[in-house]
């Protein structure tokens, strides 16, 4: 045999469509376009409708919540008169903390001198 | 082939009856292209099905003036190629991978016929080959439809079946004739 009859033979061997596979073949189509219609749904979409109530208002209140955070001021513990009258420190503390006033060693050193004579 | 220009208007639409009717007027040029590169009724079925959802997915693509039956010759015989592809690099996995298997067989692999042999021959052509000689020597059809089909210059068809024709050839031994 060569390769003619080769190709003869093969040129008779055909497989034929069944009656159902365009059936087949659009439901594939459809199962497809659900899918890419899947991949193209919103936030509220995928959410099941019994949910999504519950859910707006919980998202609107945590919304609140973190608005009013944002913009309304805290109040002070003290106001500004209170605060000045009240200092924290007592006044030997100040003393320590705050007087700059600090002469040098030279200075201090005449100072203690004539009362140790 | 003649067809309904009309079809691909409702089908771009969305039209889901036009869609079936495309598959039922072409389903047997699909299946019979793809009967001439693979042998098991279920891979023709299973590319036949992959070549219509690539249709579909790109149907906004056709233009209805255009030549419709030759288009989707070229997206059978590229799926084609695709998966020729897909099977030949398995294949070439198993025989560097899985050297026990075939020396684990008990039965002696029968002798093939000379129908065998040279269908085997083509099967280990190279796709790149082995789709222009199909489609020349089992499709008839010509050169230039072929470069169409392919995406080829016709100069570069006619190398390829020259090379074809010359691997076949030697596989066989050299002395089978071969056809014109």
């Amino acid at each position: 045999m060569n390769l003619k009859d080769f190709f003869n033979a093969e040129r008779k061997r055909v497989f034929e469509p069944d009656a159902f596979f365009a059936q087949r073949v659009i439901a594939r189509v459809n199962e497809r376009l659900d899918a890419a219609r899947v991949q193209d749904l919103g936030f509220w979409d995928i959410i099941p409708s019994s949910t999504r109530p519950v859910l707006a208002i919980a998202l609107m209140l945590i919304l609140c919540f973190v608005a009013a955070e944002m913009f309304v001021p805290q109040m002070p513990q003290s106001g500004m008169v209170e605060s000045f009258l009240a200092p924290e420190q007592s006044p030997a503390e100040s003393f320590l903390y705050n007087d700059t006033d600090v002469p040098s060693q030279d200075v201090l050193q005449q100072l203690i001198a004539p009362e140790e004579q | 082939m003649e067809f309904d220009r009309e079809l691909i208007v409702r089908a771009q639409s969305g039209d889901r009856s036009a869609h079936e009717a495309i598959v039922n007027q072409f389903s047997a040029m699909v299946f019979r292209l793809i009967s001439r590169f693979f042998r098991t009724r279920e891979d023709v079925e299973d590319i036949a099905q992959d070549v219509f959802l690539k249709l579909f997915a790109r149907i906004g693509q056709v233009r209805p003036d255009e030549n419709f039956p030759g288009w989707l010759a070229r997206v059978t015989v590229n799926t084609c190629y695709d998966e020729l592809r897909k099977t030949r690099r398995r294949k070439e996995a198993m025989e560097t991978y899985g050297p026990e298997m075939v020396g684990e067989q008990t039965v002696a692999p029968r002798e093939p016929d000379s129908l065998g042999k040279a269908r085997l021959a083509l099967q280990r052509l190279d796709p790149k080959l082995r789709i222009p000689l199909v489609l020349k020597e089992v499709e008839e059809m010509s050169v230039e439809e072929i470069a169409k089909t392919m995406g080829l210059t016709q100069t570069n068809v006619k190398v390829r079946l020259f090379r074809a024709r010359k691997k076949l050839q030697s596989m066989l031994g050299g002395t089978e004739e071969h056809s014109k």
